[in-house]
């Protein structure tokens, strides 16, 4: 009989107590792996349309601070003020200045049965008016400058004409459509032809069109929100954005990439620290369900652990039996944890309690997982071996 | 040297002292001898089968077994597996292990290869007539059968001593004289030394040699003949 055949018995021995002990890791495991999912896909996404594209920084009204975040459009929009397009072609004349973008951002309450809506836009200061979570942004931009926007095209092509849209892959899910439909904004019908992706949860919800169109649809002909500016190769972003604002004082105000980043990044750490708050107390938990029910595990085998070292079994066997035992049911736990963490986050997303948040799995939210497992496997196992192995045959065969 | 077990003012005391359980104890085993240690419960004979066995260690005296100064020796478990066979009153049996793996739990801690090890419980569950049952569970066993897997294990690395603490202790006594006759009949065919403790004379009687244990020191020893009847 081979060693590892007497731990696997042992384990199927009192399967009760054995589920106790996988159950207790697997919440540890789900609770880091689960929580760490829905950290990490928010980092990731913020992080995606803070530094990602092409743009270096946005130029807002400069009585408009606070809301923007980033350099790309996906800052805020409510209650702003517009930006006359004119500013574009001035500040592209700026030295030091690549390329500058006007962007047209608005919010509207599609609904998904029909399709019908009336467009809001934040310009007017309603449009957070509905409910958020039902909110789709709508976003006015050339099409030739989609790159700027982080904006790239998974599935069909760029509009060209003022009739075609191109929509967000969240978007497209959310409201079941796909290239060669149509969706009517503000009773006006567009031609879905083609579906993009950021790796921004917020712009992925939303739908693109022409900058003139959406002027012409909202009635702010002539405006934008912002405008998304690219430095030259060799120009500090930072010091570009500072000439602009000296250039427009209480006009015009910009918004880097690091400043947003530094905003968000305070955000996410708040968010970190409280799934990993969440994570430890689960982890704490699991350690002790899975250190009392072996604990109890090797009090309710004294007697047995007291004939093998009778019959020859050295201490660094019965270690090894008790610890392995333990490290098994945590690689039970294991597959156990990460299809509940998997699970309650597919569950939660394809509910859309959480719009736009698309789970990204990575290696080493994974080795997370593992790693809680097997210190918990480790840690649950160690203290009742350490004592099974310490235990005197002579007191341990008297055990009743 | 003929003696297998050389034992000289033994003393052992639990409770910070209070309790001797072994007084003063000085006995010689030869090798291939079949030895019964009697006595009242409290009399100190599974303290000394205890120490003979190096499940626990004397506070004074001395004490070889098997070549072995137990005073001294650190790796006690390793002299247990390569010298010891032990067979409780209560045959502590593993529960969830059938017949054949129980048999082969000892060998586990050796270097034996799987088919080896196995081969080798087979050949011991024959000789105690249990090759119809390897694939039992104890639970589903009579307390004769029980003891006789015990037996089956104690054999089964092939010690020089058995050690045997009330064997029959649990057991009726039509199924007591056969425990005892398969031990002693093992204990010729194998020429290992065999040590029973008991508390039943008639079962004490059947060893070559009884040795009546009080007080934690040895006050009588008597031969026996083969049929049971003191000389």
């Amino acid at each position: 009989m081979k060693f590892s055949n007497l731990i696997l018995k042992n384990i199927f021995r009192n399967k009760s107590r054995s589920i106790l002990v996988v159950i207790g890791i697997a919440i540890g495991v789900a609770a880091v792996v689960g929580l760490g999912l829905v950290t990490d896909t928010l980092s990731e996404s913020t992080q995606n349309a803070l530094t990602a594209g092409a743009a270096d920084f946005s130029v807002i009204n400069g009585t408009n601070t606070g809301n923007n975040g980033g350099s790309g459009s996906g800052g805020g929009f409510g209650n702003e003020q517009f930006v006359n397009q004119t500013s574009v072609g001035e500040i592209q004349q700026i030295s030091g200045v690549g390329s500058a973008v006007g962007v047209l951002r608005t919010m509207t309450n599609l609904n998904n049965t029909n399709s019908t809506s009336s467009t809001s836009n934040s310009g007017s200061g309603s449009g957070f008016g509905g409910n958020f979570r039902s909110m789709t942004s709508i976003i006015g931009i050339d099409s030739s400058s989609l790159s700027m926007d982080n904006i790239a095209i998974t599935n069909g092509t760029v509009f060209s004409n003022s009739n075609q849209v191109i929509i967000g892959q969240t978007a497209a899910q959310s409201l079941n459509k796909t290239v060669g439909d149509t969706i009517i904004i503000s009773n006006q019908t567009f031609k879905v032809v083609g579906i993009y992706e950021t790796g921004n949860f917020m712009d992925d919800r939303g739908i693109v069109m022409s900058l003139s169109e959406l002027q012409n649809l909202t009635g702010n002909t002539g405006q934008v929100s912002l405008i998304l500016v690219k430095a030259t190769n060799g120009t500090n972003a930072n010091t570009l954005a500072t000439t602009i604002q000296q250039k427009y004082p209480n006009e015009l105000s910009t918004s880097t990439s690091l400043s947003g980043n530094n905003r968000m990044n305070n955000g996410l750490q708040v968010i970190s620290s409280g799934a990993w708050a969440v994570s430890l107390l689960a982890i704490i938990i699991g350690g002790i369900v899975v250190i009392v029910t072996m604990m109890k595990a090797v009090s309710e085998r004294t007697r047995e652990i007291g004939v093998l070292r009778a019959i020859g079994w050295s201490q660094k066997r019965i270690l090894t039996m008790i610890i392995s035992e333990s490290l098994v049911l945590s690689l039970i736990a294991i597959v156990v944890g990460l299809a509940i963490a998997v699970g309650i986050v597919e569950l939660i997303t394809t509910t859309h309690l959480l719009i736009g948040i698309v789970p990204s799995f990575s290696a080493l939210l994974l080795l997370k997982g593992i790693g809680v497992a097997l210190l918990l496997g480790i840690i649950g196992g160690i203290y009742p071996a350490y004592r099974a192995s310490r235990l005197s045959p002579t007191e341990a065969l008297r055990y009743e | 040297m003929n003696n297998i077990i050389e034992i000289k003012n033994l003393k052992k005391t639990y409770e910070n002292g209070t309790i001797k359980a072994l007084n003063g104890i000085d006995l010689e085993i030869k090798k291939g001898e079949s030895v019964s240690i009697i006595g009242p419960s409290g009399s100190g004979k599974s303290t000394l089968l205890n120490m003979i066995g190096a499940l626990d260690r004397a506070d004074e005296g001395n004490i070889y077994v098997a070549d072995n100064d137990l005073m001294q020796k650190k790796d006690l478990s390793k002299f247990r597996l390569n010298e010891i066979g032990f067979v409780f009153q209560l045959h502590n049996l593993i529960p969830n292990l059938t017949v054949l793996e129980n048999v082969q739990t000892p060998l586990i801690e050796t270097s034996i290869p799987d088919k080896k090890m196995e081969e080798r419980a087979l050949e011991i569950l024959k000789s105690v007539n249990l090759s119809d049952k390897i694939n039992q569970k104890p639970t589903k066993l009579s307390g004769g059968e029980r003891q006789r897997v015990a037996i089956a294990r104690a054999l089964v690395n092939h010690p020089s001593i058995i050690l045997a603490d009330e064997p029959t202790g649990a057991l009726d006594s039509k199924t007591s004289e056969i425990i005892i006759k398969l031990l002693l009949d093992i204990h010729k065919k194998e020429n290992v030394t065999l040590i029973m403790v008991t508390h039943e004379q008639n079962v004490a009687n059947m060893a070559e040699r009884s040795i009546y244990v009080l007080d934690g020191k040895i006050k009588e020893e008597k031969m026996n003949t083969p049929t049971g009847i003191n000389i």
